[in-house]
């Protein structure tokens, strides 16, 4: 028997297009901007590991996550600091910076929706 | 000009760092509650997880749950982030959360990517299980057999 899987998480957004952009430049860079499949006009997915991120355009939520530390998506990386020197490059926004805690380096980052995203690099 | 041939070059493509070539990969999910323990419980329940192992994942995908700071009882925003489950039986699926007396907030309806049905988590948060069509789109199809 097989149990469920996340297979895929909807991010809802009135914006999917920048989104999409968003998600490719920062976490999938060596990809060459296909690292998102058209499903729709307004939707998008894109896997990362296991699981896909459907970016869906809908009108049921605002231009800005209210209440971001809800749900927060954790990307595990290769090479952190290299991520985050690719990040700062691009401009984004960090919660909290790259910093060395128990078990790897950790940063949160906010997306342009203003969801919460982490970075993890776990030790060895 | 003449005998001379003119080389023009491709512009060079910008080399990604080798630390950011390979694509990121999620590997959990933070699930903020006023109740972690109870969240966690519900999740284990309505995932048909075994207590056996302490960490609860879903796939390759581990979800955390962590004490919640917010002044709303309940998600805002709940089409903001929703989770999909996929399951290779959406009516053992649906019993589960039957069982679990989940508020529905679509009941299991065909639609072009499959049977889809969504609940409430114990926060508020859209949590949906999919059995996918096999004509889906890849992306929206199960990853892989999960044991």
């Amino acid at each position: 028997m097989t149990t469920p899987a996340l297979d895929s998480i909807l991010l809802g957004t009135t914006n999917p297009h920048r989104l999409r952009d968003w998600y490719a430049a920062a976490l999938a860079p060596g990809d060459s901007g296909e690292a998102f499949t058209e499903v729709t006009p307004t939707m998008f997915a894109g896997t990362f590991g296991d699981t896909s991120v459907l970016i869906d355009g809908r009108s049921d939520v605002a231009d800005k996550n209210p209440d971001p530390g809800r749900v927060i998506l954790n990307f595990h990386v290769d090479d952190a600091r290299a991520t985050a020197d690719h990040l700062n490059a691009l401009g984004v926004t960090w919660l909290v910076e790259l910093e060395e805690r128990e078990g790897g380096l950790f940063g949160t980052l906010v997306d342009p929706d203003g969801n919460y995203v982490q970075i993890i690099e776990l030790k060895e | 000009m003449t005998g001379v041939v003119v080389m023009v070059a491709d512009a060079p493509v910008p080399e990604k760092p080798a630390g950011v070539r390979r694509r990121a990969r999620i590997r959990a999910i933070t699930l903020e509650s006023r109740t972690p323990d109870r969240a966690a419980a519900w999740y284990r329940q309505a995932l048909g997880l075994t207590d056996a192992d302490p960490l609860l994942t879903a796939g390759g995908v581990e979800l955390r749950f962590t004490l919640g700071t917010a002044d709303a009882a309940n998600t805002v925003e709940p089409a903001r982030i929703i989770l999909n489950f996929h399951v290779a039986d959406i009516r053992t699926a649906e019993a589960r959360l039957v069982a679990l007396e989940a508020v529905w907030i679509r009941e299991l309806e065909r639609t072009r990517w499959g049977i889809i049905g969504t609940v409430l988590d114990l926060d508020g948060n859209f949590v949906q299980v999919v059995e996918p069509a096999p004509d889906s789109p890849p992306c929206l199809q199960r990853k892989e057999e999960h044991p």
